[in-house]
């Protein structure tokens, strides 16, 4: 009878539980069709929406116009691998997404394949521009950072005190790279334009010019995107080399680099990437001499808003100085007047096409 | 019920289902995973704890706070079940009209596909376990027998019949390369294998790195961390035909004959006899004439061999390229499957049950996420839950006032740490 009575005790517990979950999932199918607003919907790469980088802005860019139209509603869903990707945005197909951003090169061709297989679908792409068929929706956000790159080595160049910089990247990608070329072509403009001689460390561009796809040369990189003690060791090592200024593309690794120049002291700065540093790091403002900013999420809301009004253009976006895709600003450290207006002059050189962002054009001394 | 009393050496069917037999302890942890779930669903979802703040803001407050509740969790673990194994309503659907079968069997066919490369890898691991060794490092070797496999796939030229065997060999080769080396110096030095293979992941994403970012295998006109993908010879083709939109591939038969080569390994041949003796009790086999040392070393072999294959089944069967992502953080298989090893009791079978359970709860997170809003980490706490549960069936067996634990649902873990 023991025997019995424990069975008793087992399947009542059993059923109790599985008894509670059924009426809950019955409870549901009612309230399951909410009003039809339009969906955003963002599938991250492997950093997920908390990476201070890429797949934030983008997710903030959905928050933003949300923000703006009411009727937008926004969701996410994270990557834990590359095998992930056709699966999430297929998730996202068959949920009815008004819109869906992927993010970065490594979705292209999932981005791709399912752009070709629904080509009714609208679909945004950060820093990627994938080979899709005609009639599909796809809109390419890319972003010609080495612009902004470029006043940004205009203004080490010009900060500096030991005519020395310095500058270092994650992994030598493209999207990396374009930034430091263009940071290494500011710097060179900036010694020939104003006959001076500052030295740039960390970066040496290869021959020809670069675009958004292919941007070759020889540097010093972290090897990945996260270990800060590495970004720490090579500051530390350009400091000691005479660098006083440090433009880290590499993420978190930057912080790296600040902590670094808080053990140099004062007298040396960090250039911030990507989101205003003042904005991101609040606390360390006082070290951010200033920041390439990337326009991810302004182009990104901007994406989301028109598909959602029914303007939605499909084809590539290019961020530029121009449309403010991609800029420099100005971080705790007081920048003279001065170094503003050439800032200013070059920018707008480089608007009007008079100036090139190609650092071969200047050649180093 | 009276031969329940009547036949005392083997009692019925039921009882022995209702006493802590693994499976039953197996089940209940599942239940206890997803009771846990449910009380995170409720202290973080907003819309839950706003509806239990107001419940004196009227006299329907706490009818409405557990409607609330009841149809937040609901629609969590509704949207996790409809979206890893069917969606009832869909399958009526097609059903009647014939339509949308697609839509029907993409979630079984997702849960298949994360499923496949897990539970190849997860018997390699057990395999190791049965012998009393802790491969730690079955991700390395899994990414080693990915690039092995998709440099044999996709740089050179063939056509399938020749391609895609010598495409799986390459990746069983590679792992097992990855795997000899600890299984050696295990053997021959007493280097313990833990510290080492663990290690060794480090080496194997090195080389990933390295290898996605040099130029052979680089995939041509990129400078990002991605590889060349796989001929379409080397792929392991869609089950039901590219154009059925269902990823679940012809992996699944490779991972069937994994299966029955482990079962016929482990149960029938006197290799396996070996592993098992020497994972019981290393010393009775070496005082019975084992070989210790040809032991070890076969074990990681073959456990390398089948992370690798895994590793290589995973590219084959989804994305066809590598890039430096491959199997890093929480894509890890490698590391997943020493809990789905333990999970499956090192059992063949076991492990199918456990990688299929584990690939459901990670496809049906993420249709829950895409649904509800609630994270997908959801599903791993939950998977966290049952191994934690299963790991400790005398807790279980406290909670759900079962008899007497048998053996076999503590004989878990293996002795390999420190002997």
């Amino acid at each position: 009878m023991g025997r019995i009575r424990r069975l008793t005790t087992v399947l009542g517990a059993g059923t109790l539980v599985l008894g509670t979950l059924t009426v809950s999932v019955a409870a549901t199918t009612m309230s399951a069709s909410a009003a039809s607003k339009f969906k955003a919907c963002v599938v991250t790469d492997t950093g997920g929406i908390n990476d201070k980088s890429f797949n934030a802005s983008a997710y903030a860019g959905l928050k933003d116009a949300a923000k703006k139209d009411s009727n937008i509603s926004y969701t996410y869903l994270s990557s834990t691998s590359s095998a992930d990707y056709a699966p999430n945005i297929n998730s996202f197909i068959s949920k009815n997404c008004g819109i869906i951003v992927t993010v970065g090169f490594l979705m292209d061709q999932a981005t791709a394949k399912a752009a070709n297989a629904h080509p009714s679908q609208k679909f945004a792409i950060v820093d990627d521009a994938p080979k899709v068929k005609k009639g599909t929706h796809v809109s390419s956000l890319q972003y010609e950072t080495d612009q902004a790159g470029f006043l940004g080595g205009i203004l080490a160049a010009g900060m500096s005190t030991t005519s020395t910089v310095a500058t270092y990247g994650g992994q030598p990608f493209p999207s990396v790279t374009l930034y430091m070329n263009g940071f290494v072509a500011g710097v060179r403009y900036y010694d020939k334009t104003y006959s001076k001689s500052v030295k740039v460390l960390g970066w040496t561009p290869a021959k020809g010019a670069c675009t958004l796809a292919v941007c070759n040369g020889k540097g010093t990189f972290v090897g990945n995107f996260t270990d800060q003690t590495a970004g720490k060791t090579d500051t530390t090592t350009f400091f000691s080399e005479g660098a006083d200024i440090v433009f880290p593309v590499a993420g978190s690794v930057g912080l790296g680099s600040i902590a670094a120049a808080k053990l140099a002291g004062a007298g040396h700065s960090v250039m911030w990437v990507d989101s205003n540093g003042c904005v991101a790091d609040k606390a360390d403002c006082k070290w951010f001499v200033g920041t390439v900013a990337k326009g991810v999420e302004p182009s990104v809301e901007a994406a989301v808003l028109s598909a959602a009004k029914g303007t939605f253009a499909a084809g590539t976006y290019v961020g530029t100085l121009k449309n403010s895709g991609t800029a420099l600003e100005y971080g705790g450290i007081t920048v003279p007047s001065a170094l503003k207006s050439k800032i200013a002059t070059a920018k707008a050189g480089i608007i009007a096409g008079t100036i090139s962002v190609n650092p071969n054009k200047y050649p180093a001394k | 019920m009276s031969e329940v009393t009547a036949a005392p050496p083997r009692p019925s069917l039921w009882v022995r289902y209702t006493s802590s037999s693994p499976i039953v302890v197996t089940v209940f942890a599942l239940v206890l995973g997803l009771v846990v779930g449910a009380l995170i669903i409720i202290t973080t979802t907003p819309a839950v704890l706003d509806a239990w703040r107001a419940i004196f803001h009227g006299w329907d407050g706490v009818p409405h706070a557990l409607n609330v509740t009841f149809n937040n969790v609901g629609a969590a673990y509704r949207s996790m079940f409809t979206g890893s194994i069917v969606d009832p309503q869909g399958f009526w659907h097609s059903l009647v009209t014939g339509k949308g079968w697609t839509n029907t069997l993409t979630p079984i066919s997702e849960t298949f596909t994360y499923a496949t490369p897990l539970v190849i890898v997860s018997i390699g691991v057990g395999i190791a376990f049965q012998t009393g060794l802790f491969n730690i490092g079955a991700n390395g070797q899994a990414v080693i027998g990915g690039i092995s496999g998709t440099v044999v796939g996709s740089m050179l030229h063939m056509p399938t019949i020749l391609h895609l065997p010598l495409t799986l060999l390459a990746g069983i080769a590679g792992g097992m390369i990855c795997g000899a080396v600890p299984g050696v110096l295990k053997a021959y030095t007493g280097a313990h294998e833990v510290i080492v293979t663990l290690m060794f992941n480090y080496v194997a994403y090195a080389f990933l790195l390295f290898m996605v970012l040099s130029t052979p295998f680089q995939q041509p006109g990129q400078q990002n961390d991605i590889s060349r993908t796989m001929d379409p010879s080397a792929q392991l083709a869609p089950l039901f035909g590219s154009s059925s939109g269902l990823r679940v591939s012809f992996g699944v038969f490779v991972a069937a004959l994994v299966v029955a080569f482990a079962w016929w390994l482990l149960n029938r041949s006197s290799l396996g006899f070996d592993f098992r003796v020497t994972g019981a009790n290393p010393s009775a086999a070496r005082a019975s004439g084992i070989n210790a040392r040809s032991v070890i070393v076969v074990a990681f072999l073959i456990s390398g061999g089948l992370a690798g294959l895994a590793g290589v089944v995973q590219v084959a069967s989804t994305t066809h390229y590598i890039d430096g992502g491959f199997l890093i953080g929480n894509a890890g298989i490698g590391f997943t499957a020493i809990t789905v090893a333990l999970l499956g009791r090192n059992k063949p079978m076991g492990i199918v049950w456990a990688a299929l359970l584990f690939a459901a709860l990670g496809v049906g997170g993420r249709n829950m996420q895409a649904a509800t809003g609630i994270p997908l980490d959801l599903a791993t706490v939950i998977q966290s839950v049952i191994v934690l549960f299963v790991a400790t069936p005398v807790l279980v067996k406290e909670i759900f006032r079962l008899r007497g634990v048998s053996t076999a649902s503590v004989q878990l873990a293996t002795t390999g740490w420190g002997s």
